[in-house]
């Protein structure tokens, strides 16, 4: 419907994401073990949602869930990914797909400093990228382009005519952010954009997608292993423990007082720049790959230092309690908020 | 030494298979798929040929004047040539000749091609330009033509001979590759840390570099069998050499050239036999190439 | 212990004729106390690694010194040098290259221990009881481990077993070249944590790369902390000295550049705003940093200051301008 819309007029208006019950399961020896487990979630629109988990969180497959592009043989078994002015992306197929990859949803891959052809410049390959999207007016995609680089405060007539060996990771990291706004993204998403940067180049490309985020009127997700980097970027922070959304809230809130005990834990074993380093504790276990997470009870109760016995029976209900939602029971017990009944004002918008 | 400092041991041993049992699984990989069991299953076959075959039948296999070129029937399955000697007969007394001498042709390369390349990769310097001289060389021999000129000189009767020229005149090409491997190998840090543990050269080379290069090394033995297959085949099928022996080589060239097989439907088992012998040793092999990844490699190996 | 005075690597630049040499390092000195630790900060690609790389003799050097216990490095003969930079053993960045994927645990421990038992004498037996020991060490159950080939094992494991085969040769110096960056978060602590109990527990001296500030600070907080940029020195102090009192801008940026835990931190009141990215191919004269300070003066072109204590600092630095700037993040007040 919004298709009509020109681009300006969509910037104005971020649009929204909503994944609701979302499940992508990955087929092994007869069994389908989901990967993404039933998550529910909403991309508050004009905000920076940051995505927080570690290898194997599901994170990733959640966030190529968001274009319908989850890699084979993983399968979407439950729910949706609804996105203003596209609609339901996961009912989307072909070339309807292919108008929701770009000009939708602008995606920069993990590693997407090496996802650049090393035989070609980088121009050419923005050219491509319009081509393939049947873009008439290359004339102006280049200008765009020309933009969005100097606005990285790069030079645009060396980056283009350059190739991936002759640019640094932080200059590559930036030209992925270019492919992917280049048309006209209104949704950026961001799979890990800092890792292998080293903290100048990450201090700098976190600067960029602020910037980008704030002048282009987006709705940003930020995936991340790292919590710093999350808490220096986002509005809103929502943690994934082995294919589950455990915690989520507004960022500073979630920092200043973690209820999950997942989320306090990953903050402790954080090393700090000041305070005392004797408080910082490492995380017991190791976090579980799709084999090796516990089909019942909480996934987290194995490395839990609260874990109860009902969390070995039953997987902890999401408690809702002052603008923030976690899945733990014992949190949910101190915390004095009941589940399920306390309907409160998840999200805005 | 003794201060045991209390750590937070990460995961001890929850929720994991243990260890597979190496042997036992290697060996199943060859029958995992339809195509490995019939590889593996003609492989088998035509080595027991190899191997028993020459005692199954007299010296000098019996002829039969009065039925040249017959066709197959219950005396002779794959019927009879023009001395009405049964081709079954000729193709199991053959196999040993063929396959003897890949083999040996196949040991060669691969000794001389893979000591090459791992002492070029590892030592590089000195060595390694006069090592790769030398591969340069071997590689710019014209292979089948010298064997042409070769067997004017040389009684090819002999398996051994056969298989040791074929080799001699083949391992260049696996030198490179084994030497380009080693190379980039080399810059893997499993290797600096074992330098720097002060391992020695030979026990860096042999334990630590060969696995990883072995696939590529089983890849290529397969391979060159299959190639020494052919250039001796051919060989004899030109008639550059002489034929003092039995061979499908032998076979293929009398069918072609004496029985007019190719124009007369009299013969056609005996130019088919050797020839289908051939291909499905070849296929066989071929077949049983993509085993060899999964047996060298544990990741593979573990699925 | 280990001294470097005036060490410098040179390589030829790529690109032909035209091209200029690139000077991964320039005249650097510094010290490795016995049981010290002292951590190497900066940005990719300015010498760290390489620096690291040549003190595990991994590398050689083009100009200066290498004093290894009292052995110049330089005037010894390569038979001579080989046991001297056994004692200096290199944890790498990446656990999965690190160990050979075609090897169980068991070889990978045993090959150097079998090595190591020859030379101290000892029995045959003595490898697996050492072994088992040493994988104690590391907080790893022998038993699990053992049997496994290294992609069995999670990146936390793997590095713990490279850590217990750096051991295998007593060591007197681990170099941990950015040792946890490859690792899941929620395990990096417990890594920090046994290279720390190792120097407290074992007395061995530790060289900790990185460019992530904090996590040196938790390996090496009573120790020496050397910023290096393009290949030279150009702050070096104790570490807490050189994080909570930096005195040149560039040391000022990197630690501007850590993420703040907004809701517990604050930025420091003189945070500065991240660089533009490193331009290698340009030489400036003068002091290298000029192009990308942010207080830059026109005289800074004159020549690159040495490494001192101008200004009556605490600690060394480069910086003809130095100034204490509060540029790391304080805690919130309302946290």
């Amino acid at each position: 419907m919004t298709a009509h819309l020109t681009a300006a007029e969509q910037r104005t208006r971020p649009a929204g994401v909503a994944v609701s019950d979302l499940t992508v399961a990955f087929p092994a020896g007869g069994r389908e073990l989901p990967a993404v487990s039933h998550v529910s979630l909403d991309l508050t629109p004009g905000k920076i949602t940051g995505l927080v988990g570690e290898s194997g969180s599901g994170k990733s497959t959640l966030a190529l869930a968001l274009m319908n592009a989850v890699p084979k043989p993983g399968l979407v078994t439950s729910g949706s990914v609804h996105i203003d002015g596209i609609g339901n992306v996961l009912s989307l197929t072909g070339s309807g797909l292919r108008r929701v990859r770009g000009p939708g949803i602008g995606y920069v891959f993990q590693a997407s400093q090496n996802s650049l052809n090393p035989l070609k410049t980088v121009g050419k390959q923005l050219l491509d990228l319009g081509r393939s999207h049947g873009e008439k007016n290359l004339r102006g995609l280049l200008r765009r382009a020309r933009e969005l680089i100097e606005d990285m405060g790069l030079d645009a007539v060396r980056v283009l005519s350059s190739y991936q060996h002759e640019l640094s990771g932080g200059m590559r990291q930036r030209v992925g952010i270019v492919f992917a706004l280049l048309l006209n993204a209104q949704v950026l998403v961001l799979d890990e954009p800092t890792t292998a940067l080293d903290m100048l180049s990450q201090a700098s490309v976190l600067e960029i997608i602020k910037r980008v985020h704030r002048d282009l009127g987006l709705t940003t997700l930020v995936i991340s292993h790292d919590l710093g980097v999350v808490g220096e970027l986002a509005d809103r922070t929502v943690v994934m423990y082995a294919g589950r959304v455990v915690e989520e809230g507004e960022t500073q809130g979630i920092l200043r007082d973690p209820r999950h005990p997942y989320t306090r834990g990953l903050l402790a074993a954080m090393p700090r720049i000041t305070g005392d380093l004797e408080l910082a504790r490492a995380l017991p276990g190791r976090p579980p790959d799709l084999l090796t997470i516990p089909r019942a009870g909480c996934v987290f109760r194995e490395r839990c230092p609260l874990a109860m016995p009902v969390c070995a029976d039953s997987e902890p209900p999401d408690t809702l309690s002052g603008g923030r939602r976690f899945a733990c029971f014992a949190a949910a017990g101190s915390a004095g908020a009941t589940s399920a009944g306390h309907a409160e004002t998840e999200a805005a918008s | 030494m003794t201060a045991i400092i209390p750590l937070l041991p990460e995961e001890a041993g929850a929720a994991t298979a243990p260890v597979r049992r190496r042997r036992r699984g290697r060996w199943r990989l060859l029958l995992r798929t339809p195509g490995r069991v019939f590889g593996f299953a003609v492989i088998a076959l035509f080595t027991l040929m190899a191997i028993i075959g020459p005692y199954l039948y007299p010296r000098n296999l019996p002829i039969d004047p009065s039925a040249i070129y017959a066709g197959p029937s219950l005396a002779h399955p794959l019927g009879t040539d023009f001395e009405g000697t049964d081709v079954l007969a000729l193709i199991v007394t053959g196999a040993r000749y063929v396959l003897l001498s890949a083999v040996i042709a196949a040991a060669v390369t691969i000794a001389i091609g893979t000591a090459a390349g791992l002492a070029s990769g590892y030592y590089r310097g000195l060595a390694d330009s006069s090592i790769m001289r030398v591969t340069d060389f071997v590689l710019t021999i014209p292979g089948f033509p010298l064997l042409i000129v070769l067997s004017t000189v040389w009684d090819f009767g002999s398996p051994y001979s056969m298989g040791l020229v074929l080799g001699i005149v083949g391992w260049g090409g696996l030198a490179r590759a084994v030497r380009s491997q080693t190379l980039s190998l080399r810059e893997r840090s499993f290797l600096e840390a074992a330098r720097g543990l002060g391992l020695p050269g030979r026990h860096i080379i042999w334990r630590e570099i060969l696995p990883n290069v072995a696939p590529y090394i089983a890849m290529n033995l397969l391979l060159s069998i299959t190639g020494a297959i052919y250039a001796e085949v051919g060989l004899f099928f030109l008639g550059v050499v002489p034929f003092n022996t039995s061979n499908w080589g032998v076979m293929l060239n009398i069918a072609v050239f004496s029985a007019g097989a190719v124009t007369s439907p009299q013969a056609l088992t005996y130019l088919l036999s050797p020839l289908i012998c051939i291909l499905l040793l070849t296929l066989a092999i071929v077949l049983l190439l993509n085993a060899v990844d999964e047996w060298f490699n544990p990741r593979l190996r573990e699925i | 212990m280990i001294v470097a005075t005036g060490i410098t690597r040179t390589f030829a630049g790529r690109g032909g004729r035209r091209s200029t040499p690139v000077h991964a390092l320039r005249q650097v000195d510094l010290t490795i106390p016995d049981g010290g630790a002292v951590s190497f900060i900066g940005e990719s690609g300015c010498g760290k690694t390489t620096l690291g790389r040549i003190l595990c003799g991994l590398e050689g050097f083009d100009g200066g010194e290498l004093t290894i216990d009292g052995q110049p490095v330089s005037r010894l003969r390569e038979r001579q040098r080989a046991p001297l930079f056994r004692r200096i053993q290199m944890i790498h960045q990446d656990p999965y290259s690190a160990l050979n994927p075609t090897r169980t645990i068991a070889n990978i421990l045993g090959d150097p221990l079998a090595l190591r038992a020859r030379q101290l004498g000892k029995p045959d037996d003595w490898i697996a009881g050492r072994r088992a020991e040493l994988l104690g060490l590391v907080g790893l159950d022998p038993g699990y481990v053992l049997p496994r080939y290294p992609h069995m094992l999670s990146g936390g494991m793997r590095q713990r077993v490279v850590i217990a085969r750096a051991l295998t040769v007593d060591p007197e110096v681990l170099v941990a070249d950015e040792a946890v960056s490859m690792i899941d978060v929620s395990l990096r602590l417990g890594i920090l944590r046994l290279l720390r109990d190792l120097r407290s527990e074992l007395g061995i001296s530790l060289l900790f790369i990185t460019h992530d500030v904090a996590t040196a600070r938790y390996v090496g907080q009573d120790g020496e902390l050397y910023v290096i940029y393009r290949g030279a020195v150009v702050e070096h102090g104790s570490t807490d000295t050189v994080i909570q009192r930096p005195v040149h801008p560039y040391s000022q940026c990197l630690l501007s550049a850590i993420p703040v835990l907004r809701g517990i931190e604050e930025p420091g009141p003189d945070r500065l705003i991240p660089l533009a990215p490193l331009e290698e191919r340009v030489e400036p004269p003068g002091c290298l940093f000029r192009p990308r300070c942010p207080f830059a003066r026109d005289d800074c072109a004159g020549r690159q200051p040495p490494l001192g204590r101008l200004g009556g600092t605490e600690q060394e630095h480069a910086c003809r301008y130095p100034q204490n700037r509060e540029v790391v993040a304080v805690p919130a007040a309302n946290a």
